[in-house]
């Protein structure tokens, strides 16, 4: 009876625990749904880019960090992903949101990607686009309405990236 | 955000809700005439005058339509003149003519050593520059009196070399709006670009 208790007892805490794990990432502010904010950066090449010129393309905009753990293993992911879909009307752009510019600039360049990255050193594009975890991965529509926001990067999460790419590509 | 812009905002708000709803409830077939059951049959007495009905209601919800647009328009202008009242506006506009020994990047505005803006140019609204558009780069507020504007443009000069000029003007803000221009030009004897402030008066 007393093992049934405790039983009974641990269910209903591990309940309570994941709806309160449930309502607090329910609560986590999000741009899915919304319009884009429009941001114009200068890329390593020198080119200024501006997001809304991409308009009726889908856009990967990926925020990195040097000091991000993932960020390395989900930049190589984006080139592959890029080389393959950047003909069928997918664009890339990574923003660095280091502020030692001068260590940022020597890890985007030791990672040799075929996709733009910028420079936010001032984080006002990151405040912009509700970045609390690095790195964050959103994806926007021809339209240029957020439609998926990524938090972090694990194993799985390319796959989840082509998926919703080609689904968007597909509009 | 300014109490005042916050409240036109709050209306034209309202304004297009309300607008939209009426002009969808007229649009919305209501009571026993949405149910199949209800529509009359072909030869039935009333069956000749439903479309000139949707017709008339068609027309009605098109008039609420350009009502709600012209007081949207309306609403715009009152926006505008609350937050920029001309007697206080100060526009901003970038030009380019020729540009054949510049590549703009850049302008930095600052009015009385406050930066004021910052703009980078993508090659497109570079281009578009050139085309001859004409760019609002800035609109605010200034008191009246004597203020100091430096622009500073940066880009390609000749050669492909990184070229950074500034532009100074002083200036008397009077009761009116003040329009200044910030102007590239070619200066064809030295084969280098020019930068200047124009004062519209």
């Amino acid at each position: 009876m007393r093992n049934l208790w405790l039983a009974g007892s641990l269910i209903i805490a591990a309940a309570v625990t994941g709806s309160l794990a449930a309502l607090s990432f329910a609560a986590a502010p999000t741009l899915v749904g919304k319009d884009a904010p429009d941001f114009v950066l200068k890329a390593r090449d020198g080119r200024n880019l501006r997001l809304s010129e991409f308009r009726g393309q889908v856009v990967l905009v990926n925020f990195w960090a040097r000091w991000a753990g993932d960020s390395r293993q989900e930049m190589a992911a984006l080139d592959r992903i890029n080389t393959t879909y950047n003909r069928a009307g997918l664009v890339v752009l990574g923003i660095s949101v280091d502020e030692d510019l001068i260590r940022a600039e020597e890890f985007a360049a030791a990672m040799k990607v075929s996709y733009p990255l910028m420079f936010d050193t001032g984080a006002r594009i990151g405040r912009d686009y509700l970045l609390e975890k690095m790195p964050m991965t959103i994806l926007v529509d021809r339209g240029g309405v957020v439609r998926y926001s990524n938090v972090g990067f694990k194993r799985g999460d390319e796959r989840a990236y082509l998926d919703h790419i080609r689904e968007l590509l597909r509009e | 955000m300014n109490p005042k812009f916050r409240v036109v905002s709050i209306m034209r708000g309202a304004l297009l809700a309300c607008a939209w709803a009426a002009g969808a409830a007229l649009a919305a077939p209501s009571g026993p005439t949405a149910t199949p059951d209800a529509v009359p049959a072909p030869g039935a007495p009333g069956a000749a005058a439903a479309p000139d009905d949707f017709k008339t209601l068609d027309q009605e919800v098109q008039g609420l339509k350009k009502d709600v647009i012209d007081l949207n328009k309306d609403l715009f202008v009152l926006e505008e003149e609350l937050l920029f009242p001309a007697n206080t506006q100060v526009a901003l506009y970038v030009s380019m003519d020729v540009g054949s020994f510049f590549a703009l990047d850049s302008v930095t505005v600052k009015i009385d050593n406050k930066e004021v803006k910052n703009y980078l140019y993508t090659a497109r609204e570079a281009d578009a520059l050139l085309k001859g558009g004409v760019q609002q780069i800035y609109l605010g507020n200034l008191k009246v009196g004597k203020h100091e504007l430096v622009a500073f443009f940066t880009g390609k000069g000749p050669v492909e070399r990184n070229y950074k000029r500034g532009a100074t003007i002083t200036f008397d803000k009077g009761v009116g709006a003040k329009y200044l221009e910030l102007k590239i030009t070619d200066r064809l004897a030295k084969h280098q670009p020019e930068f200047t402030i124009k004062d519209w008066e």
